[in-house]
């Protein structure tokens, strides 16, 4: 009995000896893993961005877009992340929305502008957005919702119109999991102290709209499609409120306001 | 893996089914199925069906169902952490697949084993596997 109880033992622990012994190698390098993540999302990035393109009317003015920048830019810097490869978008929308597509592309649309009263109250849905990107939630939400196989033959060029359709409508106009999206709430609160602007704002802009959709509820997806945005506002403040720091603006008042107006 | 002398030496039938509960375990695996149950279930059925069946048939029976029910736990979690990674939010790892290939590695050894196994009691050779010998050796009495 206590023979077979130590040989037992013996084999569990050579079956976790031989588990840990080889978690030591970076199979995800060897097998080239990172990089075939990186060659889907990138096919599928570009692959929903032509839908939006063709479809939609993309601003490119110089003065609609270097405000922007400039936030993106602060927030970028500030939190330590590539701004190279964040590829920003401004859509010509009353939509008040603003999505993520895989291959960091971050698509704003005009109507977010002009509901934001300030600079702080976009950064905070910028920040938010970004935070699904860097949390890779806009791949795994795919995953999900599409199915791996779908989304491989996606990049062959192999699905149907149909399904592509979907995974678009999807990405630009339904809400994340609760738990990411309370993640990604969180961290944007951590961007937005790290580049120094107040998160609370960002509370504000989400207690507001969530009152304003109530009584209008079209044309406020990014609010309608985040449930719970009092609780969000809530808990952005009681996380904000544990950060002590000194906030400043970016762009200086009459830039925004000029911002405003071009749009 | 030792051979053993066994308590008396086993006919050509029984030799047949005593090899057969091997042969069992493996059916499933050229089947190609990969719900890892399957072959606990193929060797549990042939297990049942020889409860009443001669000593030699009934040992080796039970040796290559414990053997198998170990495998089954193990693949049983590595069938359900892929199973999280293609439909929900988990993500591939360098300890999914240390996992996957611990896994194949055991797999391996195990298919190996049970063929090895097969061949010889087919002969009438007594084999006890290293632990999975002496639990057999508590568990069925003659």
């Amino acid at each position: 009995m206590k023979k077979s109880f130590i040989q037992g033992l013996i084999i569990v622990f050579l079956f976790f000896a031989t588990w840990i012994g080889l978690s030591e190698l970076d199979w995800m390098t060897i097998f080239q893993v990172k990089k075939v993540q990186q060659s889907t999302e990138q096919k599928l990035g570009d692959l929903f961005w032509n839908i939006y393109e063709k479809s939609q009317n993309e601003l490119k003015s110089r003065k609609i877009l270097a405000p922007i920048d400039s936030l993106l830019d602060k927030i970028c810097i500030s939190n330590k992340i590539d701004r190279a490869k964040i590829k920003l978008h401004i859509l010509q929308s009353d939509e008040v929305n603003a999505f993520a597509l895989p291959d960091n592309h971050l698509v704003i649309y005009s109507g977010l502008i002009l509901a934001s009263e300030n600079e702080a109250e976009l950064s905070g849905v910028m920040c938010h957005e970004l935070a699904h990107l860097e949390l890779n939630h806009v791949m795994k939400k795919l995953v999900k919702e599409i199915g791996l196989s779908t989304l491989i033959s996606m990049t062959t060029g192999n699905g149907s119109g149909e399904i592509i359709k979907k995974a678009t409508k999807i990405l630009s106009s339904s809400a994340f999991d609760r738990k990411l999206e309370k993640d990604a709430d969180i961290k944007a609160v951590d961007y937005l102290v790290a580049a120094g602007i107040d998160p609370e704002q960002f509370a504000n802009f989400l207690f507001r709209l969530s009152e304003v959709e109530a009584k209008m509820p079209d044309g406020f997806s990014w609010i309608s499609t985040h449930p719970e945005s009092k609780e969000r506002s809530e808990y952005i403040i009681s996380h904000s409120s544990r950060k002590s720091h000194k906030y400043k603006a970016i762009l200086a008042e009459s830039t925004w306001l000029k911002l405003k107006e071009q749009l | 893996m030792l051979t053993k002398s066994f308590k008396y030496t086993p006919g050509e039938h029984e030799a047949e089914k005593a090899s057969n509960s091997y042969l069992m375990s493996l059916i499933a695996v050229i089947a190609g199925l990969p719900l890892p149950i399957i072959n606990l279930i193929a060797t549990l059925i042939f297990y049942l069906g020889n409860r009443k069946a001669t000593y030699f048939v009934r040992w080796h029976c039970t040796q290559a169902l414990l053997s198998q029910f170990s495998l089954f736990l193990m693949n049983s979690f590595g069938f359900w952490w892929t199973i999280s990674i293609v439909f929900s939010s988990e993500t591939l790892s360098t300890n999914y697949l240390s996992y996957i290939l611990t896994l194949i590695i055991f797999n391996a050894i195990e298919f190996i084993a049970t063929i090895y196994t097969a061949i010889k009691t087919r002969k009438g050779i007594h084999i006890q596997w290293w632990f999975y010998g002496s639990l057999t050796n508590l568990i069925c009495k003659a």
